[in-house]
C-alpha cells in the first residue's frame, strides 16, 4: 500500500457528503454583472462540478496513508514511512495522536485507483517513445530522468511544461537511473542542447523544462500525416505538412510552387483532402480590370482534424474487434478445413488484429487523453 | 473594326494582310506573356476562322510562335517572335515544355540532402555553395532556387529546420541563424513511421464513412481486410 500510494497509482476517494459552501452574495452580483456585460458564452460551473470539486481531498491529504500501519511500520526509516508534505507534518502528528488511542468514530478512509496518474505515466512514456524516434539514447536517458524528477509536481495530466530544472539537478537525476550511471555532466549538456533543437525542452535562464504540449502535438501531426501519405500519396504529404504548419490561409498557386506538385494536378489533390474534411478552402473573388477572378484558398484547422481522426479511430476500433469476434465465430464453422490449419490461421489473425489494436489504443490515447 | 496606326515593322509585315497585322498588334501587345487565340477573338472582331488563318499564317512568317504556358497546357499559346516567354508562362527554372521537371528537382533534392547529411548542420548559404562547387547542375542556381529545394525537403519531412543556438553543433553558427538538420534516424527517401490508423486497412478506406457493423460494407465482409489478413 505505501508504495501504491508513493507512486501515487491510489488516492483518497472523495468524501461522501461533501459540504458545499454557498456563494457569498457579493460573488452571486459580480457573476451576474459579468453574464450581463460580457455575454459571453463561458462554461458555467455546474453544481455537479462544484460538488466534485467540494468532495476532492486536499491536495495534501490525497496521497498520505495515516495510523493504523504505523506501528507495522515502526522501525523502517523515515524515508519508507508515508508521505508527507512539509508543514504538514505537524497536522499529520495532531491527526495521528487522537486516531491512535481507540478513536473509533474515526471515518474509515477508502482509497481508489488513481487513473490520473496512470494517464500520466502514459503520457510520460509516449513522450519518449516519440523522442526516441529522433534522437540518441543519451538524450533519451535525459529526458527520462527529467520526467522522474519533475513528475510529483504536475497537478493536471494535460501539463503544458515541466517545472524548469537546473542544470545539475537534471544531472543528479540522470545519474541515478540505470542507464545514466556513466553518463558525464558534459554529456547531458549536449544532450539537452539536443533536445532543445527541435524544441522538446525549453532552456532558459540556465534551467531546462519539457514542453509537453510540442512533443504530444508532434507526435499527434505524425499521425495525421501518415494517414495522409498512406491515403493520398507523397504530393498530397508535403502540401498537406506546408499547410499544417502555415499560420495563415494559403492560395492553390502558391501551394503548387512550395511543393513541387504540377499547377493540374495541385487543385484536384486539395479537392481530394477537402472532401474528406482533411483540409478547409475558401473562395476569394477579385474583380479585376476586365473579369471575375476566383482564387481558392486553403488551410487545416488543427482542432477539427483531430476530432475528425479521433472518429475514424473509434471507428476503426470497433471494426478491429468486431473482425475479431467474427473470426472466432468463422473457427467454429469452418469444419472442413482441417483443424490445424484453421487453428494457425486464426493465431495469426488475431496476433495481427489484437496487436493492432493495441497500437490504436495507443493512438486513440495520444489523441484523447494526452 | 477601328482603324489603327500602323507600326513600323520589318520587311515582311509588307507581305500580311489587314487582318493578320492586326492579330499581330494584339499578340505583341501581350510582350513576353503571350496570348491564347481565345483571349485574341475576345480583344479584336473577327471570326474564329479567321483569326485562325491568320495565326497559322504569322507562324509561317516566323513572326508569331507558340509557347506552351504552365497555366493552361492543353491550349495553344503564342507570343511575337521578338520575346522569351516570361518565367509565369514557362514556370521558371524547373519547367521544362510547360510541365514540371521533376527529374531534374529530385536529383537536386538529394544532392542538397548529402550536403546537409554531411556537415550535420548546414546554412542555406552553406548548401548553395557546396551544390555549386560540386557542379551537379548545369545551369547555376541561385540561393533562392536552393531555398525552395531544401524547403521542399522540408516538406518531404527529410530535413528539419532548426535556430542556431550557437553552441554544441551549432559552434560556428550565429545564434538565431536557421539551419537545416537531417531528421534523425532513416536515410533519404525513407518512409516515416507508419501511424497506428494508417497501418491498418481502415486507415486508408476510402469508404469508411459508409461501413457500419450490419451494413453492406462491414468490418466482416471487407475486402480490405481480406486481403490484409490473407498476407
Amino acid at each position: 500500500m505505501i508504495k501504491l500510494l508513493n507512486a501515487r497509482f491510489v488516492e483518497r476517494c472523495p468524501a461522501s457528503e461533501p459540504v458545499l459552501t454557498n456563494p457569498t452574495k457579493q460573488e452571486l452580483s459580480a457573476r451576474k454583472r459579468a453574464a450581463k456585460y460580457a455575454k459571453i458564452l463561458e462554461e458555467q460551473e455546474t453544481l455537479e462540478q462544484r460538488v466534485v470539486e467540494a468532495a476532492a481531498p486536499p491536495e495534501a491529504l490525497r496521497f498520505l496513508l495515516l495510523t493504523q500501519t504505523e506501528p507495522a511500520a515502526e522501525g523502517k526509516d523515515e524515508t519508507s514511512s508515508p508521505i508527507v508534505a512539509p508543514g504538514e507534518k505537524r497536522k499529520h502528528d495532531a491527526l495521528e495522536s487522537g486516531t491512535e488511542y481507540g478513536a473509533t468514530d474515526e471515518p474509515v478512509v477508502l482509497w481508489r485507483a488513481n487513473f490520473e496518474e496512470f494517464i500520466r505515466r502514459l503520457r510520460h512514456k509516449a513522450c519518449i517513445e516519440n523522442v526516441k524516434t529522433r534522437l540518441d539514447d543519451g538524450a533519451v536517458t535525459v529526458l527520462k530522468a527529467m520526467l522522474e524528477a519533475t513528475r510529483s509536481t504536475e497537478k493536471k495530466v494535460k501539463t503544458e511544461n515541466s517545472v524548469p530544472l537546473s542544470l545539475s539537478s537534471i544531472y543528479e537525476e540522470v545519474i541515478k537511473s540505470e542507464d545514466g550511471r556513466n553518463i558525464t555532466f558534459d554529456r547531458v549538456r549536449a544532450s539537452l542542447i539536443q533536445l532543445s533543437c527541435p524544441p522538446f525542452v525549453i532552456a532558459a535562464n540556465e534551467s531546462y523544462s519539457i514542453d509537453f504540449k510540442k512533443i504530444i502535438e508532434m507526435a499527434q501531426n505524425e499521425e495525421v500525416e501518415s494517414i495522409v501519405l498512406k491515403r493520398y500519396g507523397k504530393d498530397a504529404y508535403r502540401m498537406f505538412r506546408l499547410l499544417s504548419n502555415s499560420s495563415h490561409l494559403l492560395e492553390t498557386d502558391k501551394i503548387a510552387d512550395a511543393a513541387f506538385v504540377e499547377k493540374k494536378e495541385t487543385p484536384k489533390i486539395l479537392y481530394k483532402l477537402w472532401k474528406d474534411d482533411y483540409l478547409q478552402m475558401e473562395k476569394l473573388q477579385v474583380t479585376g480590370a476586365k473579369r471575375l477572378t476566383q482564387f481558392l484558398l486553403w488551410k487545416v484547422n488543427k482542432k477539427l482534424l483531430r476530432e475528425h481522426v479521433l472518429d475514424e479511430m473509434f471507428h476503426a476500433s470497433l471494426n478491429l474487434s468486431q473482425r475479431v469476434a467474427f473470426e472466432l465465430e468463422q473457427e467454429q464453422e469452418l469444419l472442413n478445413i482441417p483443424r490445424d490449419k484453421r487453428l494457425s490461421r486464426l493465431r495469426k489473425v488475431r496476433l495481427l488484429l489484437e496487436s493492432s489494436q493495441m497500437k490504436l489504443d495507443d493512438a486513440i490515447m495520444l489523441f484523447h487523453d494526452f | 473594326m477601328s482603324a489603327k496606326r500602323k507600326r513600323p515593322g520589318p520587311a515582311a509585315d509588307s507581305a500580311v494582310t489587314e487582318h493578320e497585322k492586326s492579330v499581330h498588334e494584339v499578340i505583341r501587345s501581350k510582350k513576353d506573356m503571350g496570348v491564347s487565340q481565345w483571349e485574341i477573338k475576345r480583344e479584336i472582331n473577327l471570326a474564329e476562322n479567321i483569326i485562325t488563318k491568320c495565326i497559322k499564317s504569322l507562324v509561317s512568317k516566323s513572326l508569331v510562335k507558340e509557347v506552351k504556358s504552365i497555366q493552361n497546357r492543353g491550349r495553344k499559346h503564342y507570343m511575337s517572335a521578338e520575346f522569351e516567354p516570361s518565367s509565369e508562362i514557362t514556370g521558371g527554372a524547373w519547367y521544362v515544355e510547360g510541365s514540371l521537371d521533376t527529374e531534374f528537382i529530385n536529383v537536386l533534392k538529394e544532392q542538397c540532402w548529402r550536403k546537409i547529411y554531411g556537415v550535420k548542420v548546414a546554412t542555406l548559404e552553406g548548401i548553395a555553395d557546396a551544390i555549386k562547387r560540386s557542379n551537379v547542375c548545369q545551369i547555376e542556381l541561385t540561393k533562392q532556387q536552393v531555398e525552395e529545394i531544401v524547403k521542399a525537403l522540408v516538406l518531404d519531412n527529410e530535413v528539419m529546420e532548426v535556430k542556431s543556438t550557437g553552441t554544441g553543433e551549432f559552434a560556428s553558427i550565429p545564434v538565431g541563424k536557421v539551419c537545416y538538420k537531417c531528421i534523425g534516424k532513416r536515410g533519404y527517401g525513407g518512409e516515416p513511421k507508419l501511424g497506428a490508423l494508417a497501418f491498418i486497412p481502415c486507415g486508408v478506406c476510402p469508404q469508411i464513412s459508409r461501413c457500419t457493423p450490419d451494413g453492406i460494407i462491414s468490418p466482416n465482409t471487407c475486402a480490405y481486410y481480406q486481403k490484409w489478413l490473407d498476407l
